[in-house]
Parts: structure tokens; C-alpha cells; sequence
């Protein structure tokens, strides 16, 4: 448990940086809720 | 055979600000949702004339007007330093950027059913510009003036205002419109249909230019492979297709037919893939990879580029052509053994992505990282990209195959800049989608290896599958073009060959028995 136990959390993910969905991965530990994880496009 | 040859190569752009600065995605979604009006009001003051578009390097890039060399080692920021008039040339070695006026006229050139409504001046003025480009053929420009397609400007404002039409704009007047396919269908909207007829209109650019660039009756081409992310279809099934035999009609390619393959931004190096090994196996003598652009992409980043009172570079619909052949061995060769893939179950994270798209297919062939030349991975122009957020996208592709590198110690750590200078590749493209996606560099590739200034260079697509909201997945799909080798002649045997073959084989035998 770090400093984001208990927060809420919204991950946004970029396609040719870090996905959501890798995020998601690397926070599931935390003790922090996802309410949100999207992956966006801009190109 | 695991080869096949890369005879040519094209590439286009439409200049298209005034449509799409109204229907490209992000404009037509502030019109309609009424709540951005100062964004709206603000756009048209950063256009790009057309004259501009052409004196800016990452254009003439694409199309060939200046070498990837060259482009390498201008000045930047490129539209502040824009080419002289000597390099700013409508036409380059690998195709064009044609107007927005002659693009609205090949565009009703496509129309085969009546929905492409242009006025008459415009439509004969259009039609007069096409005739002077020299792959347009005389047959187009004639279906630029079919009566069924010019009308009157009252004619063209009732169907506007009554029948669900869309206004097309030249100089700030309207000058035709996209009328509706279906009363109630919403996959045939004058707006879909704007669309899917700008995408077709834009990949039959790009083949003519093919064609004219391998020296290729459009007769012999046998098939054509399309892979944009448009979707052409109707209620009863949205994305039915085909854009390619569509394309290929309008090009006068009588003996090709085609499919479309589909995978967002990596449906291009998938759609390469799938022609060569078609071809390579004999199954076509020869196909022509094709893709048009999209509308709905033009100014798509444009809130940040008014936002920063910077010019809205989005303004071009892309399109390219490949010509996929047997290898000969003359010819730059795509491999076809050393392909990479991003399989389900390699996860989202960048490195197991950059390692199913670089490191896995090279080790499979005994190559590593610094055998490849030239990385080009997703080709984004990081001047449109940068002010919007998204970052210098090739830059970060390359930095991560770099790491990856360095983990894989195929290079030591302080070689990581000198890697990414050396092995990079600098973004030129438009955001198109499937239009960056590692494809325009096939072009200047097959040029350098020609040239004997490299040997290898990695193509790599990246697709956003998600965004459909089927799958969280992405996908990527990657492979190698290399300098051709020479192939081995295969002379027929003849009988006198064969009988000297058996009696070599039965004296052996008889000497044994002895």
C-alpha cells in the first residue's frame, strides 16, 4: 500500500506511450479504486 | 519463394481545408454540438492555402518532391522555414498534392450514382485543371461532366435544404453538394457518403500514379488490396465493402479484382502481408495496395492548433499505392519470413509490443537490432502532433526499440542516442491514421536501397483497435524490406540431361555390385 491507497483514480492511456489498460496493471496493487481506464488515438 | 518484389510505389495528398473544415471530425462535431463557437470562428484564420501546403517540406516529402535525405537535414521548425519555389512543385517522384477543386471534381468523377451534385462553371473549370494532370484520364475528366452531375445552384441549395444534402464549399461559396443515399439509412448519409467517396476518390489518385510509376498497363494489374479505415456499406451490414474493385474500376484496371483488409492504423502492413503472400505463392501475378484518406481525420487536432494561434496543418486527405510483384532479384524484396506480430497474449504494455514487433522477428531470422537500417514505425508529423498533446510519436517509437536494445543488449546504453539518430526515422506524414503507419517510408526505402545507402529498413504498424470498443487490445504488425539478391536462374532439363543423370546413377550402381 503507497500513497494512492484509497484514492480514486482516472487513467487515461495514449496508444504510442503507456495504454490504459497497462496502467491498470501497474495500480492493481495499490489500494487505489480505478473508477476510470481508457486508451485515445490522436494520430 | 519468401520473397517478393516491391516494383513501385506512390504517394498522395488532396488538399481539402474548406470541406474539411467543416466535416472533418472535430469541426463537424463543434457545429453540431453549438457549445464552441469561438474555435469555429477562430479555424478558418489558420488554414493553410494551397500555396503554403506546398512549400512545406513534410508535403513534399511524401510526395516525393524532396529525398527523406534531404528532409532529414532541413531547418526546424519546417513551417517557419518553408522550401523555395523551385522544390514547392505540384508533382513529385512519388505522386502529387492536388487542389481542393479538382479534388471535389475526381470526387464526383467517382460517383457512380448520382450523389455527387457539383455547379456547372465549377464543375467544366474542374474538369479543365484535371484534364492538365498527367495520370487523369481522359475518361475521368469526362465523368467530371456527365449531366446527371452538374446542376444548377438553386437545384443544389433545395437538395441541401430539403433532402438532407451536404454543401460542398470552394472559395467560401458553395459549389455542389453530396446529396443523400437513403432516406432513413444512417450508414448512407450525404456525410458517410462524403466520406467513403472522398477515400475512393483519393486511393484511385494514388493507383493512376502507381501505375504510371511502374510503367504498368492498367490492364495487367491482377489484383488490388485496399486497407484505409473507411467503411463503406449499408444498414444491413455497415462495412460490406469493397473499396478496392471500386478503385480499380475508376483506374481502368479491367482485368483486377480486390478486397479490402481492415485493422485501423496497422491494416496497411497487414494488407502488405497479405499481397505478398499472395503473391508469393502464385495465387496473383501481381497486387497494387491501395489506400485513400479520411475526412474525418482533417483538423482533427485543430482545438489545440487555435488554441496556440497555430496554422491547422490538418488540411490534406493522404493516399498511397504499393505494387507488389515476384522477386526477380532487381528489385527491393519484402521478406516475408520475418514478420512481426502482436499476438493476443503479449499484453499492452510498450516493451512486450516493441519486442513482438522488433526483437522477436529479428532473433527468429539470427538478425538483431542494429541489422536493421532504418526503424520506421508509425510516421506521424510531430509539428501537428506536439501542440496537441500527443508528443513526437516516431521519436518515442524509436526511443522505446532503442531500450529495448539496450535490454537486449544488442547495444550499450550511452550508444542509445547515436542508435536513434542512426536507426530513426522523422515523421512527414499527416494524421491519417492507417496513412502514417510505417507505409509512406516504403517509398524512401526502396529509394536508399537502390541508391546503396542501406540494406534493410523495418516497417511497423500500429493499430488502435479499441477505439471500436470490441476489444481493449491494440495491434502492430511489422516487417523487412531489404536490397534484392540475385536469384538463382532455374534452366530447364532436358532429356539428354536426365538419361546422363541415370546412367551416371546405374554404372555407380554397377560399379558397387562388381
Amino acid at each position: 500500500m503507497g500513497k494512492l491507497a484509497g484514492k480514486k483514480l482516472l487513467l487515461l492511456g495514449e496508444r504510442d506511450g503507456v495504454p490504459g489498460p497497462a496502467m491498470e496493471a501497474c495500480l492493481k496493487d495499490s489500494g487505489a479504486e480505478i473508477i476510470f481506464s481508457a486508451t485515445e488515438c490522436f494520430v | 519463394m519468401s520473397k517478393v518484389g516491391i516494383k513501385g510505389y506512390s504517394y498522395c495528398l488532396n488538399h481539402a481545408p474548406e470541406t474539411g473544415s467543416r466535416y472533418g471530425g472535430t469541426p463537424y462535431e463543434a457545429i453540431h454540438s453549438g457549445k464552441e463557437q469561438e474555435y469555429l470562428d477562430s479555424l478558418p484564420k489558420f488554414l493553410q492555402s494551397y500555396e503554403h501546403a506546398l512549400h512545406y517540406a513534410p508535403n513534399q516529402t511524401y510526395i516525393g518532391g524532396i529525398s527523406y535525405e534531404e528532409f532529414e537535414s532541413l531547418k526546424t521548425p519546417w513551417v517557419e522555414n518553408l522550401l523555395s519555389d523551385e522544390k514547392a512543385k505540384r508533382y513529385g517522384k512519388f505522386g502529387e498534392l492536388m487542389p481542393e477543386d479538382e479534388f471535389l471534381g475526381l470526387i464526383s468523377a467517382c460517383d457512380e450514382f448520382e450523389l455527387v451534385w457539383l455547379e456547372k462553371a465549377f464543375a467544366e473549370g474542374s474538369a479543365k485543371k484535371l484534364a492538365e494532370d498527367p495520370v487523369i484520364t481522359e475518361a475521368i475528366v469526362k465523368r467530371v461532366l456527365r449531366p446527371k452531375n452538374m446542376h444548377e445552384i438553386s437545384e443544389i441549395e433545395t437538395e441541401v435544404k430539403e433532402r438532407n444534402g451536404l454543401a460542398l464549399y470552394f472559395d467560401g461559396k458553395v459549389i455542389g453538394c453530396i446529396r443523400s443515399g437513403h432516406p432513413t439509412d444512417p450508414c448512407l448519409t450525404a456525410h458517410v457518403l462524403l466520406e467513403n467517396l472522398a477515400g475512393k476518390a483519393s486511393g484511385v489518385l494514388a493507383l493512376l500514379h502507381l501505375l504510371k510509376n511502374t510503367g504498368m498497363n492498367p490492364s495487367d494489374l491482377d489484383f488490388v488490396i485496399e486497407c484505409s479505415e473507411e467503411g463503406a456499406g449499408d444498414v444491413g451490414q455497415r462495412a460490406g465493402g469493397n473499396f478496392a474493385k471500386a478503385i480499380a474500376e475508376v483506374a481502368g484496371c479491367i482485368n483486377a479484382s480486390g478486397c479490402d483488409v481492415r485493422g485501423f492504423c496497422a491494416g496497411p502492413v497487414n494488407a502488405m502481408i497479405n499481397a505478398a503472400a499472395q503473391v508469393a505463392s502464385g495465387a496473383r501475378k501481381n497486387i497494387a495496395v491501395v489506400a485513400g484518406g479520411s475526412i474525418p481525420k482533417l483538423y482533427m487536432n485543430s482545438r489545440d492548433h487555435v488554441k496556440k494561434g497555430l496554422l491547422a496543418l490538418e488540411d490534406c486527405v493522404g493516399s498511397f499505392a504499393v505494387l507488389i510483384v515476384p522477386d526477380d532479384g532487381t528489385m527491393p524484396v519484402m521478406r516475408l519470413d520475418v514478420l512481426g506480430k502482436h499476438t493476443v497474449g503479449a499484453g499492452g504494455a510498450p516493451q512486450a509490443v516493441t519486442s513482438a514487433l522488433t526483437f522477436e522477428p529479428l532473433q527468429s531470422a539470427g538478425l538483431t537490432f542494429t541489422d536493421v537500417d532504418r526503424y520506421a514505425p508509425e510516421l506521424q508529423n510531430h509539428e501537428i502532433t506536439e501542440p496537441a498533446g500527443a508528443g513526437n510519436v516516431p521519436l518515442a517509437n524509436i526511443k522505446m526499440i532503442a531500450a529495448l536494445a539496450v535490454m537486449k543488449k544488442a547495444i550499450e546504453k550511452p550508444a542509445m542516442m547515436q542508435f536513434i539518430k542512426e536507426h530513426g526515422t522523422i515523421g512527414y506524414a499527416h494524421t491519417q491514421g492507417h496513412i502514417p503507419a510505417g507505409v509512406p517510408f516504403i517509398g524512401p526505402a526502396c529509394e536508399l536501397i537502390k541508391e546503396g545507402k542501406i540494406k534493410r529498413a523495418m516497417i511497423i504498424g500500429k493499430g488502435s483497435l479499441f477505439l471500436a470498443r470490441l476489444t481493449n487490445l491494440a495491434d502492430g504488425a511489422s516487417f523487412l524490406i531489404e536490397a534484392p539478391e540475385p536469384v538463382a536462374e532455374t534452366s530447364a532439363v532436358s532429356k539428354e540431361d536426365v538419361k546422363a543423370l541415370i546412367l551416371e546413377a546405374l554404372s555407380e550402381v554397377a560399379g558397387k555390385l562388381a
